[in-house]
């Protein structure tokens, strides 16, 4: 049985939604308030295994508890259910910290599906790590991790391995990360990263990529103001590099 | 990025405005230095320069004004698709729920009673929008009548106690004028306002409610309602911006009311007269 955590100050949305959750076997805490829920995941280390977050709340709105929830290393899946569904809004959600964003009105089928599928992450994540220890390697060759120089990056466990130093990836930024190892070698544009990441097909401000990327290079570059492996096509977007000319 | 472009294009046009306002009194200087023994220049000069700076002073300030307008626009329109979709997504997910899990009846009825609440909601939306369109257009004047000020807002504050199961010490008359008092206007319209005004009040003044109403003649054609919550307050800088924005200030920062009922409320008393 999952714990899943509720930050939604709509009582009947929140009602709702915990009875779904429920019935399909997870036990629910709501609380309306970003704060309470900064307070209970961070300060007080509550263990919740997803985390359902409205955009629009009284106090701390939903950006800025993911954003805070990520700069506290706390990296509960998170999906972002808010009634701002403009593709700027979605961005912005993401790169906030969330893992998933899900406009209202939703599905509910799809919602419980999106849940799902960020609590088996979590879960393969757990297995992984209780299976091996928590600083075991990955193996490089699988599919699912990727190695370059010292550093390996493990897509299921959404982790960063650069010798003994772990950081944990958001999922968002695990995709990234993928597309632009897939396409090693070769420039991306923002707008294919737009499309082929985050299935955006409208005319959105692609800035907002940017800052992803600067938080990908913080991880991945020595020095990221000198980036080596994460390099910008003036114009046109970026191109990754696994093995640069050193 | 719609609000962050705003943003930076404020910084830009300010930045840019700065810069010609600094290059136009530079300007103004050299030549004052360069022309100060040729007397018809240096007048011609004098004069040119300050207009051309005040032309651009002015340019700037109407350029960020109307930039901050359209972020307002951007918070109703926020407003406004909160307040519609919540409801709506709340219904689909009681509807969506009722179809697909087996229920007993008891269960069934609190979902139907949940979905009848929040059909009242969107109705009410609907209604504010309606109604706070028709008060930009300066209302419908030929309906317009005497009505009894006293009265109406003596139903609204029953009417709220009501409707937010508050205790008679919650919401209650702090002085209440003897004499009734005769304004020309819509009573629909004046409930509305004054209903807007004391749920207002109720939402913002946190667990303990101790409201406060008073009806005010300062002068002959002048009545003034008070409402006077004890709850988290507005900040001076907040105060101005109340109506054009979804939230009452940063304290409330988007709590439950989409903003439509206090644009509704502070638009109305503008077209109507005692």
């Amino acid at each position: 049985m999952s714990r899943i955590l509720i930050v939604e100050d709509e009582m009947h949305l929140a009602q709702g939604l915990r009875f779904n959750f429920e019935a399909e076997g997870h036990s629910v805490d709501i609380t309306e308030r970003g704060e309470d829920a900064l307070t209970r995941l961070v300060k007080n280390r509550e263990d919740f295994d997803a985390l359902v977050l409205d955009v629009m709340l009284p106090g701390k709105d939903g950006f800025s508890v993911a954003r805070e929830l990520r700069e506290a290393k706390n990296y509960i899946p998170l999906l972002m259910l808010t009634a701002r569904g403009r593709p700027e809004d979605v961005l912005k959600g993401f790169e906030s910290g969330a893992d998933d964003y899900l406009a209202k009105p939703f599905n509910l089928a799809i919602l419980i599906a999106r849940i799902e599928g960020l609590l088996r992450r979590k879960n393969w994540s757990r297995i992984t790590n209780s299976a091996t220890g928590d600083h075991a390697r990955p193996d490089a060759d699988s599919q699912d991790s990727f190695r370059f120089d010292d550093k390996i990056i493990d897509f299921q466990n959404l982790q960063l391995r650069s010798g003994s130093n772990i950081v944990q990836l958001t999922v968002m930024e695990s995709d990234l990360l993928r597309y632009l190892i897939r396409n090693a070698g070769h420039p991306v544009s923002r707008k294919a990263i737009l499309q082929e990441v985050w299935n955006l097909h409208q005319d959105t401000d692609t800035r907002a990529i940017d800052n992803f990327i600067v938080r990908l290079r913080r991880y991945i570059e020595p020095k990221p103001s000198k980036p080596r492996y994460l390099l910008t096509v003036r114009g046109l977007g970026y191109r990754f590099l696994s093995n640069p000319e050193h | 990025m719609r609000i962050t472009r705003r943003t930076k294009a404020i910084a830009f046009f300010i930045a840019l405005g700065a810069c010609l306002v600094a290059l136009a009194i530079a300007l103004n200087v050299g030549w004052m230095i360069f022309n100060w023994r040729q007397a018809a220049p240096l007048v011609l000069g004098i004069i040119l320069f300050p207009l051309l700076i005040a032309g651009l002073v002015m340019n700037t300030i109407f350029l960020v004004r109307e930039i901050r307008r359209n972020e307002q626009q951007d918070s109703f329109l926020n407003a406004i698709t909160h307040e519609l979709k919540t409801p709506i997504a709340s219904i689909r997910l009681y509807l969506e729920t009722l179809e697909s899990r087996p229920l007993v009846e008891a269960q069934r009825r609190d979902f139907y009673h949940i979905m009848l609440e929040d059909t009242d909601r969107l109705l009410g939306t609907v209604e504010q929008v309606l109604k706070a369109s028709q008060v930009r257009q300066g209302s419908l004047r030929q309906s317009w009548q005497g009505v009894n000020f006293n009265e109406i807002v003596s139903d609204m504050l029953e009417l709220t106690r009501l409707r937010q199961h508050l205790s008679s010490s919650a919401l209650h008359w702090g002085s209440k004028p003897s004499d009734e008092i005769t304004v020309i206007g819509s009573a629909e319209e004046l409930r509305t306002a004054v209903f807007n005004l004391f749920d207002n009040a109720v939402k913002y003044s946190g667990e303990e409610k101790n409201i406060v109403v008073d009806i005010l003649t300062p002068n002959i054609d002048t009545v003034a309602l008070r409402v006077l919550d004890h709850g988290v307050g507005i900040g001076r800088k907040e105060l101005k911006r109340i109506f054009a924005r979804r939230h009452g200030g940063d304290a409330y920062a988007e709590s439950e009311g989409e903003g439509l009922g206090s644009t509704f409320t502070m638009r109305l008393p503008r077209v109507y007269r005692v």
